[in-house]
């Protein structure tokens, strides 16, 4: 049990994880699917993020001089988060151009209304 | 010749430029041309670099100026040309016929933009075959999700949409469950490249037992919702049977397996037998899989639109697949890959044979095709001799595959495996064999229908064709193919 | 009277936004920032100017066709100078590159810079065109 409070980074993230997964099943309107997905791409990110801080270091930037390898936090999971962040922005624009879609043609954006006129 | 190292790049970079040039161009015809001209340099660029690794053996290929832990590799080996070889021919077979129909089904504006999304698809789909560091492959799995959407929801009717977001929804969530297996194995050991990994985990397993468990499960649930494994398919038979056609094929044959090499590639560089044998993972594999492989064909025989029985079949091949994956034996591996290669071709087959002829009747449901074998002899017979594949008749690939299984089954001592690969293959008869035959014999109800009246011309055919022809080369030639897949794995 | 003030202000103002757009993009291998930054504060600038004018002033300047020219010649670009560094890197030959100098300047770390400009004009096109598509349901 303290393990879990020790590293509260990851508790948070695991948490944060399962709140998007429970939105995205039990709310049937599609905007709030949407933010839930977007949820989880976060709680994903956080918790990678989290792994590279190495306490009492400064960020990676060269301000006056050089300080050598050991004075930084590591810059790795920063870098591959950029990537996951354009991703998940992407991803989210395309979901929202289909939810316009989908309220042209079937006038509704409730999930179970949808599966009601689809079977028409 | 250090050139031919060069290869497999040079053909993923050929397919993304040319896929960039399209919107450009005003004319349909000269994007179409194009496109099939970008494939077909694929398939002989990479035919050139598999006869060039069976004579010298696998290679590393570093990108750009840096070295192994610090910059991207490519490792190109014979299971990854044969695959590679595999995508470039089925991707050309399905965009040659394309030219033909694409017209019937999608808006003409948007051709340029469909043949754009193709390009990106298979060269993302080669981009995670051939590389070894797990950041590239997470990025070329992100494209592909974006793209393959795109090509289910470019036809613009209702059930496409609907189909296509949910495709979108649960494609995101696989990969975010990557990507968290991704970040175990970061911080478990600090590297990102395959080899380099697998290293490391040998020296320090013992310390996260139950780490290792919780990646092999997030990576298993995340890649098994991309690929259809049994519980986690709900989104394929919407998405495959209201898409068009030939991006049907290509999503059906391609999509799918990708997915499962790059388990596969976990599995067996990343974490190696020793750590594997320790943990359930197979036996989970072994059970989904048989699940797959009988309610997938359940399932299809209460259907009654032609795409949709398909589109299920594809759910109980892929439980074929997982099923040879969780034998665990070395020839269990070897069958999966054998597996992939023959259902690939099959599926397009099937598909680009279905496509024609709901697109020459207007017909979708099968109590409406009684009698169409008069009107379209040539097509219903192609597509009843690739559905004779997948029950088993034997000199074609599906029989070979079911063989193999068997004796491999037989040497895990699991006898009770016999009885669903058998189960399985009835099952399939039940719901192929009606409509190849409800199609050529019913003799009352065609009475009024001409000969040949609907058929589609030999240049539009010569596709199907190529592929049953390569069907029938898969098969004949198993003992072939099968050794050389055993001589890269040994 | 309110159309004047706010046109007069935008007017004004978008200038200094992009000059400081470009600043974070020229800047990408020395501070913060980089291609992603700093197109989209370039295609915030497009976007307020299509809010602030109206939709046919900024269809007279801002064409959709030139638009979509710029984004994809620039992406066949990123893509040729990406495979020229990986070919010549994965044989190991060491064809001419932009030079690397010393860190710190502007002209240092090789291709780290043409390549950012590219990005940054994709971001902010791409941004521009997601904002028309839904302001309109179609470009």
């Amino acid at each position: 049990m303290e393990r879990l409070i020790t590293n509260y980074y990851e508790t948070a993230s695991i948490i944060l994880f399962g709140i998007g997964f429970a939105t995205l099943l039990l709310h049937s309107n599609l905007i709030k699917k949407i933010i839930g997905m977007n949820i989880m791409d976060t709680s994903v990110m956080l918790f990678l993020i989290a792994k590279g801080y190495i306490q009492g270091n400064v960020a990676p930037i060269i301000v006056d001089e050089f300080k050598g390898v050991s004075e930084y936090v590591n810059p790795i999971p920063t870098s591959l988060m950029l990537t996951g962040i354009v991703v998940a922005v992407s991803t989210t624009a395309l979901a929202l151009a289909l939810t316009i879609k989908m309220y042209e043609k079937y006038g509704t954006i409730e999930l179970n209304e949808i599966l009601e006129k689809g079977d028409e | 010749m250090t050139i031919i190292k060069s290869f497999p790049l040079i053909g993923v970079l050929i397919l993304y430029l040319i896929a960039f040039i399209m919107p450009l161009i005003k004319k349909n015809s000269l994007v179409k041309f194009l496109s099939v001209i970008s494939f077909s340099t694929c398939l002989i660029l990479f035919i050139t670099c598999l006869r060039y690794v069976i004579y010298n053996g696998s290679y590393f290929y570093k990108i750009g100026h840096f070295d192994a832990p610090y910059g991207i590799e490519f490792k190109i080996g014979i299971i990854e040309c044969v695959i590679a070889v595999l995508f470039a021919f089925i991707s050309l077979m399905v965009s040659w016929y394309s030219c033909y129909s694409i017209e019937h089904d999608i808006d003409e504006r948007k051709i340029p933009l469909y043949y754009l999304l193709i390009n990106i698809l298979v060269g993302s789909l080669l981009g995670i075959v051939f590389s070894n560091d797990m950041f590239n492959v997470y990025v070329f799995i992100e494209i592909g999700n974006l793209a393959s959407c795109g090509i289910v929801v470019v036809k613009g009717k209702k059930e496409n949409i609907k189909a296509g977001l949910k495709y979108l929804i649960m494609s995101c969530l696989g990969s975010g469950l990557v990507l968290m297996g991704i970040a175990f194995l970061y911080s478990m050991t600090g590297h990102l490249n395959m080899t380099y990994i697998h290293e490391s985990l040998i020296k320090s397993y013992m310390n996260y037992p139950q780490a290792i468990i919780i990646t092999l499960g997030l990576f298993t649930v995340g890649l098994g919702v991309k690929s259809a494994l049994f519980p986690l398919h709900t989104w394929l038979p919407d998405a495959h049977s209201s898409a068009p056609t030939s991006s049907s094929a290509i999503l059906s044959s391609l999509v799918l397996k990708a997915y499962v090499i790059f388990l596969l590639k976990i599995l067996y560089r990343v974490m190696g037998k020793e750590i594997i044998f320790n943990t359930p993972i197979l036996n989970i594999l072994l059970i989904l899989g048989s699940l797959g492989m009988i309610m997938g064909s359940i399932l299809a025989m209460f259907q009654k639109d032609l795409k949709r029985i398909i589109a299920y079949s594809s759910v109980a091949q892929i439980g074929y697949i997982y099923f040879a994956i969780g034998l665990g034996t070395e020839l269990g591996v070897v069958m999966c890959i054998y597996h992939i290669i023959g259902h690939a071709v099959t599926k397009s087959a099937l598909f680009l044979c279905s496509g024609s002829i709901i697109e020459k009747t207007c017909q979708k449901e099968i109590t409406n095709l009684i009698g169409v074998g008069k009107e379209m002899p040539y097509t219903l017979a192609l597509f009843f001799i690739s559905s004779l594949s997948l029950v088993g008749i034997p000199l074609l690939p599906g029989f070979v595959s079911k063989w193999y299984l068997a004796i491999d089954s037989i040497g895990v001592n699991k006898l009770l495996l016999i009885i669903i690969i058998l189960a399985s293959s009835l099952l399939n008869a039940v719901y192929y064999l009606p409509i190849s035959i409800n199609g050529f014999f019913d003799e009352e109800n065609s009475g009024g229908k001409i000969y040949k009246s609907k058929e589609k011309t030999i240049k539009e055919l010569m596709p199907i064709a190529i592929l049953v022809i390569a069907m029938f080369y898969v098969g004949i030639n198993s003992e072939g193919i099968i050794n050389l897949i055993k001589t890269a794995l040994a | 009277m309110k159309d004047k003030i706010l046109n007069t202000v935008v007017g004004n103002l978008i200038p200094f936004i992009q000059i400081f757009g470009i600043y974070v993009i020229l800047h990408g291998h020395l501070s913060p920032g980089g291609g992603f930054a700093g197109g989209t504060i370039i295609g915030v600038s497009f976007i307020l100017y299509r809010i602030v004018f109206g939709k046919e002033f900024s269809q007279k300047k801002l064409k959709f066709s030139v638009l979509l020219r710029f984004v994809t010649i620039g992406v066949c670009i990123y893509g040729i100078m990406k495979g020229y560094i990986f070919i010549s890197g994965g044989n190991d030959l060491h064809f001419p590159q932009p030079p690397l100098g010393t860190p710190g300047n502007i002209m240092s770390g090789g291709f780290l810079l043409p390549l950012n400009i590219i990005v940054g004009t994709v971001v902010a096109v791409t941004m521009y065109f997601f904002y028309c598509l839904f302001e309109e349901g179609e470009i």
